[in-house]
């Protein structure tokens, strides 16, 4: 069938500049993919734009989620069809408490109040896998968290709500190299038939913890290459210049 | 807007059976009346709501009491649902200008409270009700546009409420009073408080609309806090969106005294409310809070007054509240300290927060300070609604009413809590959520 995302020739303005210029990009259901370039190439752009984020304009192109196009849906109907993005700078929500967040997102999701005892199995599971402490369900969200604390509180969200297809961006950077452990044993635990990853990064290291199964390349809002796991450690040598001479060369 | 007293109060006076005192209190109250003109854009006070206070149906008759009475089961069914939550130890229902069902423990009589109509109040205890009716608010006060509304509440009430609590005495759960508005008619209440030395209470006031149709509500509440009483007071107004209500109370807070205010404007197409506080004894502390939320057409202005005349004392507004459609928020404060106010802490808070481009907020807080030693403060804000929070919880799957929801009960947390009466900020916490959904 047709269980995948999709990016099909997406591009991308704001404020009258462009910044996708052809995105094509397939994620299918079960797989995990890295997506690496340089700072400026469009990642975070096309993380927040597959979410639904309305500051972008989507000028051409199309998203398909299981052969769904949802290019004109809020980002509240996609997150209910199963996407999800962990963001490469959270947001701080004063006066909401996470616990309370948690409940009314899954409500959100499952259409009806969520059963208690299964919820807060949920929370304590993940809490558990991400050797944390309770006490961060009560404080509210991400205000006053550290950088580490608020990737933390991603991966929480991901493994409460459980989407099918989920964007993480930069969810690695700032943090230390148990907490780097700890997150990627959060994903790791999610990944099976009905789950897959674009993982946005810039270092091999998380790609040590979380092997993808294919790694793309994005420079100047485009993706220029795709490979295995390899061409991350190639990265990681050589940089990023050769495969710009090789991207201008063809 | 009226010129003339719509009825004559002598008239009035003889109809209610009233002493003489009283008579010429509405005479007196009716030539200030005569003599102020109406508020208009000039008036500072209401340069924001001189527009709305024309759309006023003044000219609709005055509610009169009818005599009605009510039995418990044939109560309002908005007044019954308030019971079956709010934990009333005592409670009166007034429909229009008639008090249709009272209920005191004998417990309280015995200890002396009193708690019944004004007019009750005048035959069983006149000389206390002579000694402070009109004495926080008198019909005449600054000898311009701004009695106009105070004199002819003054010259014109009809009704009200009286609540007297014996030095010493504390009564245990709140005291609640229902004004239930008949559409089509000016009604023009007064509610006094008397709170004796060290007395403790509670008391709520919702005026609330059972039909549709305008309704007028003139409203004028006295509060007396004699040297270390203690008040929790909440006057919550959740009328329908076609009715208007204009009200101002003033409390007295003598040595040691502390009152916690809640105003809460919540329903009508034009409130306007005027709260004010005299700290007249050393220790007094006066804690105003207020919460709002206009949507539609709603405009909910308010005017908060710390009056600081004794040193010693402490004030603290906070009014927080939102809007959404085309509903308007004005907030204007002003803390006042005498030359006497020395080692005064006052201080004045305003939060706005819009959840749509066509609602507006006008914040104007004020200091007039003649003493030097003190310490005042005053802030507000106006913010709309955070765009990268609503897209972050719309990731998560929660849609535009629910995170609004969620941020707008984020937004008045810290208000609602510091509200005295914890089951009337539960369902305050409700009706907001309502008309964020709604
Ligand atoms: N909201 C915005 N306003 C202005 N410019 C933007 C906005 N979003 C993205 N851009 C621009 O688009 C380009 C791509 O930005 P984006 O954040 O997607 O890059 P990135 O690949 O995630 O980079 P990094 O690795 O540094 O996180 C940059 O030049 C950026 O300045
Ligand atoms: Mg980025």
């Amino acid at each position: 069938m047709t269980n995948r995302l999709e990016i099909q020739d997406l591009w991308v303005s704001h404020d009258g500049q462009m910044i996708l210029k052809g995105v094509t990009l397939t994620l299918p259901l079960g797989e995990v993919h890295a997506l690496m370039g340089p700072n400026g190439a469009g990642k975070s752009t096309l993380g927040k734009v597959i979410a639904g984020d309305p500051t972008y304009q989507v000028e051409k192109g199309r998203i398909l989620l299981d052969g769904e196009e949802i290019t004109d849906l809020s980002p509240d109907e996609r997150a209910r069809k199963g996407l999800f993005l962990a963001f490469q700078y959270p947001v701080e929500v004063p006066g909401v408490q996470v616990a309370n967040f948690l409940r009314l997102a899954l409500k959100e999701r499952l259409g009806q109040e969520p059963p208690i005892t299964e919820f807060y199995a949920r929370l304590k599971e993940a809490i558990e896998l991400l050797d944390w402490d309770e006490a961060v369900l009560s404080r509210y969200l991400n205000e006053g968290f550290s950088g580490g604390e608020k990737k933390k509180n991603e991966i929480l969200q991901l493994m409460v709500l459980r989407p099918r297809y989920a964007i993480l961006d930069e969810t690695d950077s700032g943090l230390d190299i148990d907490a780097l452990k700890v997150v990627a044993r959060g994903v790791n635990s999610m990944r099976g038939p009905a789950f897959s990853a674009l993982v946005i990064t810039h270092y091999q290291r998380l790609l040590n913890y979380i092997v993808p199964d294919v790694v793309h390349v994005m420079m100047n809002g485009r993706v220029v290459k795709t490979g295995g796991p390899e061409l991350a450690l190639e990265l990681e040598k050589r940089g990023y210049d050769w495969l710009k001479e090789e991207v201008a060369g063809a | 807007m009226i010129d003339v007293l719509p009825t004559n109060p002598e008239e009035l006076a003889a109809r209610l059976s009233e002493p003489g005192w009283l008579k010429e209190a509405r005479t007196g109250a009716q030539a200030v009346f005569e003599a102020v003109p109406w508020p208009t854009r000039k008036t500072e006070e209401w340069r924001y709501a001189a527009g709305r206070l024309k759309e006023v149906p003044f000219e609709l008759p005055l509610a009169l009491p009818r005599g009605r009475r009510l039995s418990r089961d044939q109560l309002p069914a908005g007044v019954k649902r308030r019971l079956a939550e709010a934990e009333l130890a005592g409670f009166l229902v007034f429909v229009g200008a008639d008090l249709v069902y009272a209920e005191l423990p004998e417990e309280l009589k015995a200890k002396g409270v009193v708690f019944t109509s004004l007019h009750q109040a005048l035959a069983e205890h006149p000389e206390r009700v002579e000694a402070n009716l009109y004495k926080a608010i008198p019909a005449r006060q600054k000898g311009d546009a701004n009695d106009k509304l105070p004199a002819l509440a003054a010259a014109l009430w009809t009704h009200g409420v009286f609540l007297y609590v014996p030095a010493g005495v504390e009564i245990g759960g709140p005291l609640g009073v229902f004004h239930v508005a008949e559409p089509g008619e000016l009604a023009i209440g007064r509610t006094l408080v008397l709170l004796d030395d060290h007395a403790q209470a509670a008391y709520i006031e919702e005026h609330l609309s059972e039909k549709p149709g305008a309704a007028v509500h003139l409203g004028m509440t006295e509060l007396f806090l004699r040297p270390g009483a203690r008040l929790a007071h909440a006057n919550v107004q959740t009328l329908n969106p076609e009715s208007h209500r204009l009200y101002r109370q003033r409390a007295v807070l003598e040595k040691d005294a502390a009152l916690n205010d809640l105003m809460v404007n919540l329903g009508a197409r034009f409130a306007r409310a005027e709260v004010g506080s005299e700290l007249v004894g050393p220790g007094a502390d006066s804690e105003m809070l207020g919460v709002y939320f206009a949507a539609g057409d709603q405009h909910h202005d308010h005017h908060t007054l710390q009056h600081h005349v004794a040193p010693h004392a402490k004030s603290d507004v906070y009014y927080k509240g939102t809007a959404k459609d085309r509903g308007t928020i004005v907030y204007q404060g002003l803390i006042k300290l005498e030359p006497t106010a020395q080692k005064t802490d006052a201080y004045q808070t305003n939060r706005n927060l819009l959840l749509s481009r066509e609602a507006s907020v006008e914040s104007v807080p004020q200091l007039e300070i003649a003493a030097n030693d003190v310490r005042c403060s005053h802030g507000s804000s106006i913010a709309p609604i955070d765009e990268e929070q609503l897209f972050y919880l719309a990731t998560r799957g929660i849609g535009r009413k629910g995170a609004e929801n969620l941020l707008v009960a984020a937004f008045l947390e810290d208000v609602l809590g510091r509200i005295a009466l914890k089951n009337l900020a539960a369902y305050l916490a409700r009706v907001i959520e309502e008309k964020v959904r709604g």
